[in-house]
């Protein structure tokens, strides 16, 4: 249902460089309150299109200048390049499954080295996952936090480092897998 | 059809945020609001040795020596904050984010859409919520707010206590007039004396007594403990406000006049940087000054016509410091209130030219966009010098929280991603 109301949005944004207020887009739309405005905001900008700045204005999402000015909003033809980038996700997509989910780590140590993993690297770990075989986990060990890879022989869980110094660890006790890393980072220049 | 509320609750918000980002302080002590001098919040193993809220920090060496005192680091609880609502949003839209760490929820006739109860709805957002947070939340189901409310304090940490209109008695009759969500020290001292000592002597008075002798807001607290719900859920976000009110501690304390008006001129600066924001404009302002022994001093101040301009405000209130002022007193915080708030039109005077008013106006949306560009306070008024020379705080409590200190390659002093980090060494 919202999707169709994001014409209204583009149209706007085209027409006047920002994005329209609750009363603005009520009636552009003709819609009859602002709560109405309310629930569209608040579904588009969960979907990605909007968002909100600090004072509770429209801004536009990491999906809203992406969107292909099609149809009736633009006048003449789309552009073929438009209609290609319907289907493009933005880096954060791109790395990032859940979102509410996921921390950054930054690395220290040189345990996981062979896999690619350098100290300095930035990881994206998401929490509450469940580990599968060969998923590089942050386990925790007497208290501290330990990058290893998670494997399971029948019952026994071993954490296997990727760095021929370090020793695959046998936990005894329950082991708490703390995250599951999803993607690393590295930025070499600004 | 009785509705079904949520009532969310973050366990020790903020010192629960610092422990599931370190393993190091699982299990232990932990206190937060090092840079304030006092325990803003508390573990709950610094809990259970008796460090309460607002406890100074020579006293909470005296009763646990082995606390981990930590400044706090707003930033962050306010992604996990955002996060919080958003995992419950996943659920319903109608989510009210009442506080940092706690929000209202309905999830009235939701049961069809997520093909179970209302219990088993609650019991999938706290286990969303306990995993993908890392620390534990406390839920309350009722057909009100109020209940609700109740639920989420009925066993904390980690509980789902479910209230219905049917069984309210069991919690109403044993949980304390005073906690009710609502009723404050006043209400409660006129309730003890009509022997109104729980929630359930409360919802069990007479209807009519109640609109007679008290207020609106009790009579609703009223229906709301008997499993009415006549308290909407505040979905929008906050716009409009009535007051705007900077207050700022700073260490150690100080007797000079004019840095003490620096810290002053610095917290009108950010009280207009905010009336700015919203587009607002004030015409009255309260400033406070608190000495070291927290005696606070005020004084009213009405300017000659509403304005959003620091230069103003401050010059207005010069006067008024200077009277207010005890020489060789040692001050702690200052403090300005901004009221009478107006939304921000153009009104020259007989005294001023428009064309002069308009140039203010450029020179304060040059300066907001300065700040939007290379941070806030990148250009200031001479007045705040002093205050911004140095952070709030010198010595010890001046300890930045561990996420200002160290960024990432590529990020700022000012500009984080908004990702929250895990600070473990792995």
């Amino acid at each position: 249902m919202p999707a169709k109301y994001l014409q209204h949005f583009v149209k706007f944004y085209k027409a006047h460089k920002r994005l329209p207020t609750y009363r603005e887009l009520m009636q552009a739309a003709k819609l009859k309150s602002t709560n109405a405005v309310h629930k569209i905001v608040a579904k588009l900008a969960e979907e990605g299109y909007l968002s909100r700045d600090a004072s509770g204005k429209i801004a536009p999402g990491r999906r809203f200048l992406q969107l292909p000015l099609l149809g009736e909003v633009t006048a003449g033809f789309p552009s073929p390049a438009e209609e290609e980038l319907v289907d493009t996700m933005s880096l954060e997509e791109y790395l990032i499954n859940r979102k509410e989910a996921t921390y950054l780590l930054k690395v220290q140590g040189d345990s996981m080295i062979d896999a690619g993993i350098m100290p300095g690297d930035i990881l994206l770990v998401e929490r509450g996952r469940e580990a599968k075989e060969n998923d590089i986990v942050v386990a925790e060990v007497d208290h501290q936090w330990t990058l290893k890879y998670f494997r399971r022989k029948g019952q026994q869980v071993t954490l296997v480092p990727a760095n021929k110094k370090y020793k695959t660890i046998y936990p005894h006790e329950e082991l708490k897998i703390a995250a599951i890393v999803v993607g690393a980072v590295r930025k070499y220049k600004n | 059809m009785p509705k079904a509320i949520l009532h969310i609750d973050g366990d020790a918000f903020f010192a629960s945020c610092e422990q599931s980002r370190r393993p190091e302080l699982a299990g232990k002590p932990v206190v937060t609001g090092k840079e304030r001098g006092i325990a803003s919040s508390m573990s709950y193993e610094a809990k259970a040795r008796g460090v309460t809220r607002g406890m100074p920090y020579f006293e909470i060496k005296k009763v646990c020596p082995e606390a981990i005192f930590l400044p706090s680091d707003y930033e962050t609880y306010s992604l996990l904050s955002k996060r919080l609502y958003a995992i419950v949003r996943r659920y319903t839209n109608v989510v009210e984010e009442y506080g940092i760490d706690e929000c209202f929820a309905d999830i009235t006739g939701l049961r069809r859409t997520h093909k179970m109860g209302y219990i088993q709805i609650a019991k999938k957002i706290k286990r969303e919520l306990d995993a993908e947070l890392g620390f534990t939340f406390s839920v309350g189901l009722a057909p009100s707010k109020v209940l609700a409310k109740i639920g989420s304090k009925w066993k904390k940490p980690s509980g789902l206590t479910t209230i219905t209109t049917r069984d309210r008695w069991l919690f109403l009759d044993k949980y304390p007039v005073e906690k009710v969500w609502g009723i404050g020290p006043q209400t409660t001292a006129y309730l003890a004396k009509q022997k109104i000592f729980t929630a359930g002597d409360f919802a069990r008075a007479n209807e009519w007594w109640i609109k007679n002798n008290l207020t609106k807001p009790f009579w609703e607290i009223w229906q709301e403990l008997n499993g009415a719900s006549v308290l909407p859920l505040a979905t929008e976000e906050k716009s409009s406000y009535y007051s705007i009110q900077k207050f700022k501690t700073f260490t150690p304390p100080a007797t000079d006049p004019e840095f003490i008006f620096s810290q002053l001129s610095k917290n009108i600066e950010n009280a207009c940087i905010k009336l700015r924001r919203h587009k607002l404009m004030a015409k009255d302002a309260f400033i406070i000054l608190r000495t070291q022994d927290f005696h606070d001093r005020g004084a009213e101040i009405q300017f000659a016509k509403s304005t959003s301009r620091p230069d103003e405000v401050i010059t207005a209130c010069r006067e008024v410091f200077s009277k207010l002022l005890r020489p060789n007193q040692q001050y702690r915080a200052t403090g300005i209130v901004l009221t009478g708030l107006t939304s921000a039109v153009l009104q020259p005077d007989l005294f001023t030219s428009m064309a002069q008013v308009q140039k203010m106006v450029r020179l304060y949306e040059g300066v907001d966009e300065i700040s939007a560009k290379y941070g806030k306070h990148t250009v200031f008024l001479g007045s705040s010098f002093k205050a911004q020379q140095f952070g709030a705080h010198q010595g010890e409590r001046g300890d930045a929280p561990e996420r200002a200190k160290n960024f990432l390659f590529g990020e700022t002093g000012r500009q984080h991603i908004d990702i929250p980090m895990l600070l473990a060494g792995v």
